[in-house]
């Protein structure tokens, strides 16, 4: 695919996945090709006390494909990064964990989604800055995390690599990662990597 | 993923498959299990001296 092709494309994604992804944010009794909400995150093993405390538009609205929290080993005090924070249940979730003495940092492509993660933070207590931002390119200083949560976005890019890279960057010295995310075993078809509906899904 | 952790730097690189995870369509997860599409948990830790 020629450079040109390739950044003409990802602006198509960047919008269907705002789109697609806002959808499931502001409808999210619709029905989508991948489970969501509660049913998806107690499938995925998520403690049902972490949801009944969260807001029930935050639960609704979860997208995720795992359950990042169960290997991050969160302490109080730690400083967090949700990569692709969404409408925020991982980020509330990682809140409760790292406590007042911690922070929890959201990042996220759709500037509204931030405001409504925010937003859903504040009604459980807890606080959590979301800065929208691209994960090819971490709006954070070197060595802001000491632990990375993600799930199932990394998958969305183009630039995997980069993604990673600028994981490494934000993370301290000695950081750690808890990603969950889809991967393929065999090379994607041209087809579906040409049709953002398939790709941002 | 495993391979782009290591060679960004990543240690203690290690994954497994997320139990559970599937389409809610049949036909998106019988396309998804051809292409071997899974849900896979990473974790993995910077180096101390990086």
């Amino acid at each position: 695919m020629k450079a040109d092709d390739q950044v003409s494309l990802e602006a198509v994604l960047k919008e269907e996945i705002i789109r697609m992804y806002g959808e499931v944010a502001e409808n999210p009794e619709a029905e989508f090709h991948f489970f969501h909400g509660r049913d998806a995150a107690e499938r995925f093993g998520y403690d049902p006390a972490w949801l009944d405390d969260a807001p029930a538009g935050a639960v609704a609205s979860f997208a995720g494909v795992g359950n990042p929290h169960e290997r991050a080993r969160l302490q109080p005090g730690e400083t967090v990064l949700d990569l692709g924070s969404g409408a925020g249940l991982d980020a509330i979730i990682a809140s409760r964990s790292v406590g007042p003495t911690g922070r929890v940092i959201g990042v996220d492509l759709n500037p509204s989604m931030c405001l409504k993660a925010q937003a859903h933070a504040a009604a459980t207590g807890t606080t959590m800055e979301c800065h929208e931002g691209r994960m090819e390119e971490i709006p954070l200083p070197d060595g802001t995390a000491d632990v990375v949560i993600s799930n199932g976005v990394i998958n969305l890019s183009f630039r995997k690599r980069q993604v990673v890279e600028e994981i490494f960057r934000v993370l301290r010295p000695g950081g750690r990662i808890s990603i969950t995310d889809i991967v393929s075993a065999k090379q994607l078809s041209q087809s579906i990597v040409n049709d953002p509906k398939l790709w941002a899904a | 993923m495993f391979r782009l952790l290591e060679t960004a730097g990543f240690r203690h690189v290690k994954s497994a498959v997320v139990p559970g995870f599937r389409f809610r369509q049949q036909s998106t997860q019988n396309s998804a299990e051809a292409f071997g599409v899974k849900a896979v948990m990473f974790t993995a830790e910077k180096p101390a001296a990086a």
